[in-house]
């Protein structure tokens, strides 16, 4: 299986994954920071805290980003709509 | 010769003696299966070094860590409770080594020495008590807090400061994704209380970590001393 380093960018800083997970393709790399992205923003609520990180990015075994994952690509559709409508 | 499991130390040299007949040592590779689910348990293994894991599976493919024995304890519980198997998965996850004894040579032992048997009972009831704390983390605790309990309960079962594990492996004693391990590691190595490198998690402040854990580590660890004696 191939493998994939999934590398936070928190705004400021971007904290390294120096060993990266064999996944089967690039999407479950994909789901896999997906998955992260509803953690934290589960953590967030349920500890009252915020959270800086802002994306995942995706390099492959060669340490080339071939792609990245908002955070807010997690929240759901009800939530996006609502803030949508706040901001207009 | 000293042993070097806790259990195994607590016994008397009389009892000690009664069960090193029966002792076959083996090294403990990481990932070694001990104990698969459903099938019957064959030998009973005291860790004299390295961690399994045990692994509560939900299908074929996904679990999560429910408990942790190394030098602390044994591998094979069920067989002390009358039960010749489990639904659940133990294996190594850091390498070491230890003593196996096979199932019926521990049955009868037990059966004919009480003073073996009552300790190793005991131990159960220790080891229940570090799984329920588990459960009670993993439902209201943080996951670094999470992070820094069992980063302490793993140190608590081996020599020197280095924890040699994979941030997969992380991810599944917490139950969490793989980039939720990363940015709690990076939190802990903020605070100074580890460094975290590949393959390698290193323990700075053990003092720290321990303030940091805060309610979710000390219980279980004070029971194991009451019950079977100092875990460090």
């Amino acid at each position: 299986m191939p493998r994939y380093f999934l590398h936070i960018d928190d705004g400021t800083q971007r904290i390294e994954d120096h060993e990266g997970s064999e996944l089967p393709d690039l999407a479950a790399a994909r789901d896999e920071a997906l998955g992260a992205a509803r953690q934290l923003w589960a953590a967030a609520i349920l500890d009252q805290r915020d959270i800086g990180v802002r994306s995942f990015s995706i390099a492959d075994g060669s340490g080339t980003v071939i792609d990245t994952v908002r955070m807010d690509t997690a929240l759901p559709r009800s939530l996006l709509d609502r803030l949508a409508g706040l901001n207009r | 010769m000293v042993f070097n499991n806790r259990l195994l130390r607590a016994l008397s040299p009389a009892d000690q003696e009664v069960l090193r007949p029966y002792f076959q040592w083996s090294e403990l590779d990481r990932g070694r299966v001990l104990v698969s689910p459903d099938e019957p348990i064959t030998r009973v293994w005291f860790p004299e070094s390295g961690l399994s894991s045990i692994i509560a599976m939900s299908g074929t493919d996904q679990g999560i860590e429910v408990g942790i024995a190394g030098r602390d304890g044994l591998v094979g519980m069920p067989l002390l409770l009358d039960a010749d198997r489990t639904p659940h998965r133990i294996f190594m996850q850091v390498a070491g080594a230890g003593y196996s004894i096979d199932a019926n040579d521990l049955r009868r032992t037990l059966d004919e020495n009480a003073s073996i048997r009552n300790l190793l009972l005991r131990y159960v009831q220790a080891y229940s008590t570090q799984t329920t704390y588990t459960a009670l983390s993993n439902a209201i605790h943080p996951i670094e807090q999470r992070l820094a309990r069992w980063l302490l309960m793993s140190h608590d079962r081996q020599d020197g400061d280095e924890i040699p594990l994979t941030h997969d492996f992380l991810a599944l004693m917490l139950g969490v994704r793989r980039p939720s391990v990363t940015i709690a590691l990076h939190s802990l190595e903020g605070l100074g209380f580890i460094k975290a490198t590949r393959g390698l998690i290193t323990v700075r402040k053990r003092l720290g970590l321990i303030e940091f854990a805060g309610t979710s580590y000390g219980v279980p660890e004070a029971e194991y001393d009451r019950l079977i004696g100092p875990l460090r």
